[in-house]
């Protein structure tokens, strides 16, 4: 583990993790501002933070209402 | 005139609901994956084990006119998918809750209306699309060999054109039915009757739209843009230009 650690090259994956650290992030601000969503409020935060980039993005197209 | 102010309302209200952010971000994602699981794929089967020893394992030399195609292949199964959710309810769902009631009432053409939905939707696609094929481009410059630049551009260009397609497509459902989930499952339905029908009837229809990425592939292997390719992209602006000019109609037609 230690030896894959050390052969991953970081300036490949660091965009990677930026980008769906940003889609996380933008989600639970998001989330914070807005007073209702599509279902239960809590349900999405858990979406949000625990399932890994498709909760963020789940949340944007179904948790979020539109007006 | 009406379709400057409508698309400038557009705009800010898809940057107030953030799409302007986490779209382009997703299609960057897609772009990306393939390229880095694919340089990392010996790494990780490592990691995972379970593999008995001395087995050698056969992972195919990709070129890298595959990777950028891969990220192509990406955009147009979950691209697509994404495309279709983000827009099944632009006038479906205004529609639905009133707001296009109130837009109504206001001296605005349908025209102007149907117009400024498309652009803005196409701005929003075009520049996700522009991004991800740019990084996806540079990761393949940088993992596994050259692409030149100008054939990044043409692929951005010409698979653009397909994904305009699609866009085109969702707005005309959305100028007849006010249901945005129907509007989704008959948009989705559309693309995949368009490749079934390309598919079996493939040698009478050679200028279908679903054959762009067929010859984007054959652009990157030969290094030339082929007569195909523009005769393909040229069949789909017309079939964009007929499918718009057909939902404006309908659109009018079911408002009075």
């Amino acid at each position: 583990m230690q030896e894959m650690f050390e052969s991953i090259n970081w300036a490949v994956i660091t965009p990677l993790l930026v980008i769906q650290g940003i889609l996380l992030i933008i989600a639970i601000i998001d989330w914070a501002k807005v007073e209702k969503t599509n279902g239960p409020r809590w349900m999405w935060f858990f979406i949000i933070i625990f399932i890994y980039t498709i909760g963020p993005i789940a949340y944007f197209i179904f948790g979020r209402r539109q007006q | 005139m009406h379709t400057k102010v409508l698309l400038q309302k557009e705009m800010l209200e898809n940057w107030r609901n953030k799409k302007w952010i986490w779209v382009p971000l997703v299609f960057l994602l897609l772009a990306i994956m393939d390229p880095i699981s694919n340089y990392y794929l010996p790494q990780i089967l490592e990691s995972i084990g379970g593999l008995p020893d001395g087995t050698v394992l056969e992972l195919p030399e990709y070129a890298p006119q595959d990777i950028l195609l891969m990220s192509l292949g990406q955009f147009s199964s979950l691209g697509v998918l994404l495309i279709v959710l983000i827009s099944m309810g632009t006038i479906a769902g205004e529609q639905k809750n009133g707001v296009m009631d109130l837009l109504l009432i206001k001296p605005i053409s349908y025209r102007s209306i149907i117009l400024a939905k498309w652009f803005s939707l196409l701005l929003l696609v075009w520049t996700s699309l522009f991004l991800g094929i740019t990084a996806s481009w540079y990761y393949t410059n940088s993992l596994y060999g050259e692409i030149e630049f100008l054939s990044m551009l043409l692929v951005t260009f010409y698979y653009g054109l397909w994904l305009t397609l699609v866009v085109t497509i969702s707005i005309f459902y959305n100028a007849i039915i006010q249901t945005p989930g129907l509007v989704a499952f008959l948009t989705i339905l559309t693309t995949i009757i368009l490749s079934i029908v390309t598919n079996v009837f493939g040698t009478h229809i050679k200028w279908s739209p679903v054959n762009l990425s067929t010859y984007i592939h054959e652009m990157l292997v030969l290094g030339s843009v082929t007569s195909q390719l523009i005769a393909t992209a040229f069949t789909t602006i017309v079939l964009i230009i007929i499918i718009l000019s057909v939902a404006i109609y309908c659109f009018k037609k079911k408002q009075h």
